[in-house]
């Protein structure tokens, strides 16, 4: 006839009771933890996505600049353009200062990586032009 | 001694002075004295014993001292044998005979276990016990004219035993049931809630792999912010160089000066303007004070060279 004490169940379920709310608090933090880390990852994969899209996208990059350099205006100018994996040059040792600005006024508008530009006047009409964009 | 002792079976009876002494490991069947219960025989609207002990609390209230109370009932014919007794008197009793609850078997009511009795028998020094309308009852020795010892070697044990509420005196049953039933309904609803809590979080682990895998992001939050930061800083100097050239387009100059030279390499700008006289270049300085740019400017030969950093 040896039964258990009430009080022994009853301190026994106060510490499960006390367990689970220990589990609970530690889940629930992780849950928050979690909730964090997903917004942050989430906001810096939209961050890193956009920044990437304007100046890591090859395709995009090259096609904007081809389709400037083929304005009328600019394929008069006679650019020197050399084109490989990483980059474009484009170079004129002499091209008219309209041309110029309508090219720079383009390049600079645009969201481009230009790691090298040089711009000489040579005249009151006339410029010289090196430039180098990245991706 | 008018406590008796058998092999196993052992008459409790609060008049009996005696200790029991016993070796380690025996068990007793104890047989407990009339006086440690209260009992009625009567008739119940009901067929069973558990239907019946539901009633026994209201058939003993007006009957009973003051105290704590079991009940228990067995079928007896068409009638039932009710029983009123205290948990925590019997357990003090046994206490005092130096018995331990551990040591103790089982717990049976004499009622049961003398129901064949003929005769007196007795039961301790002033008392004896015999049966009256199938009751078995108390009375002094003195007026019974003959009494036979106590013999509990050849009785017979009936299946109908007890067991005791050693701490039915602390907290009664009820209100053990209500306060366990709580703290197990407030159990199960902490298991639920870590339950809701570990699925949810699990959805956002879930939520975030597929941000992930949408976004092409690299496997660790060091290469992606790693990554974030090379674009921010490109995004940075891209803005900060259109925005010095903007400042030098705009720039009011003098009709002589005229920029010759704009240039920009090893993340440095460089702008030279011709046509400058020496301290001239305050003109050009004090604009782009204005606009909080830091830079090195030179004079030399009419020209004046500024630097910046981008």
């Amino acid at each position: 006839m040896n039964q258990i004490n009430p009080l022994q169940i009853g301190a026994l379920l106060v510490v499960v009771i006390a367990f689970l709310f220990f589990k609970l608090h530690e889940v629930k933090s992780e849950l928050v933890e979690a909730t964090a880390s997903y917004k942050m990852s989430e906001k810096l994969a939209v961050e890193v996505s956009s920044l990437k899209s304007v100046y890591a996208n090859k395709k995009k990059t090259k096609n904007a600049i081809n389709r400037i350099l083929a304005q009328g205006s600019l394929r008069e100018a006679a650019l020197d353009v050399k084109r490989n994996k990483k980059s474009i040059k484009v170079s004129s040792k002499s091209i008219e200062t309209k041309a110029l600005n309508s090219l720079m006024g383009k390049i600079l508008n645009g969201s481009y990586n230009i790691t090298n530009l040089k711009i000489k006047k040579l005249s009151e009409t006339k410029a010289s032009l090196e430039m180098e964009i990245q991706w | 001694m008018n406590f008796k002792r058998s092999s196993t079976a052992l008459f409790l009876d609060p008049s009996s002075p005696a200790i029991v002494e016993y070796e380690k490991g025996e068990k007793f069947n104890i047989i407990l004295s009339p006086s440690l219960y209260w009992v009625k025989k009567i008739v119940l609207p009901v067929k069973s014993a558990r239907e019946a002990k539901k009633l026994l609390e209201s058939i003993f209230e007006d009957s009973l001292p003051k105290g704590h109370y079991s009940y228990t009932a067995y079928k007896s014919g068409d009638e039932f044998l009710v029983f009123a007794y205290e948990d925590k008197k019997i357990l003090t009793l046994l206490n005092a005979k130096g018995i331990n609850t551990v040591d103790v078997y089982s717990i049976h009511f004499a009622q049961n276990e003398f129901s064949s009795l003929e005769g007196a028998t007795k039961i301790n020094a002033t008392q004896s016990m015999y049966l009256k309308d199938e009751v078995l009852v108390l009375a002094p020795s003195s007026w019974i004219s003959e009494s036979k010892e106590l013999d509990l070697t050849s009785v017979e044990l009936s299946k109908r035993t007890i067991k005791l509420q050693q701490f039915g005196h602390i907290v009664d049953n009820k209100s053990l049931y209500k306060i366990g039933a709580i703290l197990v309904i407030l159990a199960l609803v902490l298991i639920v809630e870590i339950f809701v809590a570990s699925s949810k979080k699990d959805a956002i682990v879930e939520l975030q792999d597929e941000v992930f895998s949408k976004y092409k992001l690299q496997s660790t939050m060091f290469q992606n912010r790693s990554t974030k930061s090379k674009y921010k800083n490109i995004h940075k100097a891209q803005t900060k160089l259109r925005e010095y050239l903007s400042y030098f387009l705009t720039m009011k100059l003098k009709s002589t000066q005229k920029i010759t030279l704009i240039e920009y390499k090893n993340k440095t700008l460089y702008v030279t303007l011709k046509g400058a006289s020496k301290g001239h270049e305050r003109t050009i300085t004090s604009q782009l004070d204005s606009k909080g740019v830091k830079y090195k400017v030179s004079y030399n030969d009419a020209s004046i060279k500024v630097e910046m950093k981008i």
